[in-house]
């Protein structure tokens, strides 16, 4: 359903994505794994057109969206959950929720006002703080918050970067299940991770980004086998 | 100095400082979403006062139709300020657009200089025959009025900003840019649309004060640009509850000084209170750059 096709995007002159390559299929979840720097959140700010690409195309549903407005590709339903959550903190909950939905200006009130009740049906916690500010959240909270927020565009395709990052580990389990449900209810997900245990245990296909090129392409069960992979990502101890 | 003329000249002061509060609250928004100090605000404001008085003297006009006519044309100022100062002009370069401001304030002074061969120009006032007594207390009916319909502009305002979708798109650029773009929200068009509010408010107060002193002049623009930094300093960058409660201690302390010290000694005891504030409150009243993240 999305097809980026030999994306470079550049800082100045620092390429951090040097053509690359790949593609989301529809009711799956794909995994992109790399280490830090590697240009995976490059990858997902180019995808929503926060970031235009030097080179190369990125197509959604057969549409060419390369360079469009984010405004445009919200539209479209792609949706992003960004790296560190980023939640608009003095605003309250159920403002940041509408904030979410803002780019959907053809949807009734009484709709927007149902989708937000199946937010908090979902995520029970926000329900309790809908009107507290979502800077007072903890970091949990925010990023159920976060993933709420994207949701509430109705997109087709979820993106989501490092949701699990500095959350405690049974923050991180709740998160992972999140992912699972939204894929069971149709959604499909690009999901960018370092937990690649986590991410074995719900992802149909994996990526591996470093130093702005795709090195590694495969289903879990070849991922699991790759040895560099095993060494740099999995480890010998299983810790998950 | 009996009791009672110092009560009298705070209370005028408080009243009159709700022009402060609305060119103090047009400061802080414009720094709230783009983080850039826009130096032509006070004169988008009499610049906007001044387009009211050119159009009253070629048609008679009642005077509130006047000050609604000088928050209109600031409020298209303001637009073009933000199209020659912050759009057309490199964003990343924060000297640029401070300087391209500064350019735009001198720009607009100097429009009216030329036009108006730097002569005071006539500007109406309401009820300024209007005396309210309590007493040995009593307020100006003018002053009233312009307290009032600042703190009516203040709550269409904080309506705008916590009620509605433009309120919404507004904030949320404010306080996250990149995930309000994630959201469908343009930053150029709620910069803009920042701009003309703040103009249309800016232009209210260019004419209240216009409308208080009796006279427009090309020198009120540099007190007003220099109060209107003060209120924001002292309010807290960004807040605008912060440069309403500004706005009214200014204009208190002001008028108090003014009646205790004289005209030419008021402006000194002002900066001695930006002083004591960024001596032992850097941040303001409302400081809030521990929220951001």
């Amino acid at each position: 359903m999305l097809e980026v096709q030999d994306v470079v995007t550049a800082y100045g002159k620092i390429e951090a994505l040097k053509g690359v390559t790949l593609r989301v299929g529809e009711g799956q979840i794909t995994c992109l794994l790399g280490p830090n720097g590697a240009g995976k959140t490059t990858l997902m700010l180019t995808i929503t057109g926060i970031l235009k690409p030097r080179r190369g195309s990125v197509r959604f549903h057969d549409k060419d969206i390369t360079g469009q407005a984010p405004g445009g590709i919200v539209r479209a339903g792609i949706a992003l959950v960004p790296e560190n959550r980023l939640v608009f903190p003095e605003m309250t909950v159920a403002e940041n929720l509408r904030a979410g939905a803002y780019s959907r200006t053809g949807s009734a009130a009484s709709e927007i006002a149902n989708d937000m009740e199946a937010m908090y049906n979902r995520f029970p916690r926000l329900r309790e703080r809908s009107t507290q500010m979502a800077g007072t959240l903890s970091g949990g909270e925010q990023q159920m918050l976060s993933v709420a927020r994207a949701l509430m565009a109705r997109p087709k395709l979820l993106l989501m970067d490092e949701p699990s990052l500095g959350l405690a580990p049974m923050i991180v389990e709740e998160i992972f299940q999140i992912v699972r449900d939204l894929h069971k209810d149709g959604t499909s997900i690009f999901l960018v991770e370092q937990n690649a245990h986590m991410a074995l245990q719900v992802a149909h296909h994996f990526y591996l980004l470093e130093q702005g090129r795709v090195t590694f392409d495969g289903t879990p069960g070849e991922m699991a086998e790759d040895e560099v992979i095993q060494r740099a990502y999995l480890g010998t101890r299983q810790t998950a | 100095m009996e009791f009672i003329d110092i009560v009298l000249s705070i209370s005028d002061g408080v009243l009159f400082g709700t022009t402060y509060a609305l060119i103090g609250i047009g400061f802080t928004m414009i720094f709230g979403v783009m983080h850039k100090i826009n130096l032509a605000y006070a004169a988008t404001s009499i610049g906007g006062a001044y387009v009211s008085w050119a159009i009253s003297t070629l048609v008679p006009l009642p005077a509130i139709l006047v000050f609604l006519i000088s928050a209109i044309a600031a409020g298209v100022i303001g637009w073009l300020v933000y199209l020659c100062c912050f759009r057309l002009v490199p964003l990343d370069t924060p000297l640029t657009t401070l300087l391209a401001t500064v350019g735009m304030l001198i720009f607009i002074d100097e429009v009216v200089v030329h036009e108006t061969d730097g002569m005071p120009q006539p500007y109406p006032a309401i009820f300024d025959d209007v005396f309210f007594e309590f007493g040995e207390f009593g307020l100006r009916g003018d002053l009233l009025f312009i307290f009032v319909l600042s703190f009516a502009a203040m709550l269409v305002l904080l309506y705008l900003l916590y009620r509605t979708r433009l309120g919404i798109a507004t904030r949320a650029v404010a306080q996250q840019p990149m995930a309000a773009q994630l959201c469908g929200i343009s930053i150029e068009r709620t910069n803009a649309s920042t701009f003309v509010i703040t103009g249309m408010l800016g232009g209210l107060a260019g004419a209240m004060i216009g409308a208080s002193v009796g006279v427009l002049s090309p020198l009120l623009t540099l007190p007003v640009t220099v109060k209107g930094l003060i209120v924001t300093v002292i309010g807290g960058l960004g807040s605008i509850p912060g440069a309403i409660i500004a706005g009214l201690m200014v204009g208190a302390f002001e008028n108090l000084f003014l009646a205790l010290r004289g005209v030419t000694e008021r402006d000194m005891y002002v900066m001695l209170l930006l002083f004591l504030f960024l001596t032992f409150r850097p941040g303001g009243l409302f400081h809030r750059s521990a929220l951001r993240d």
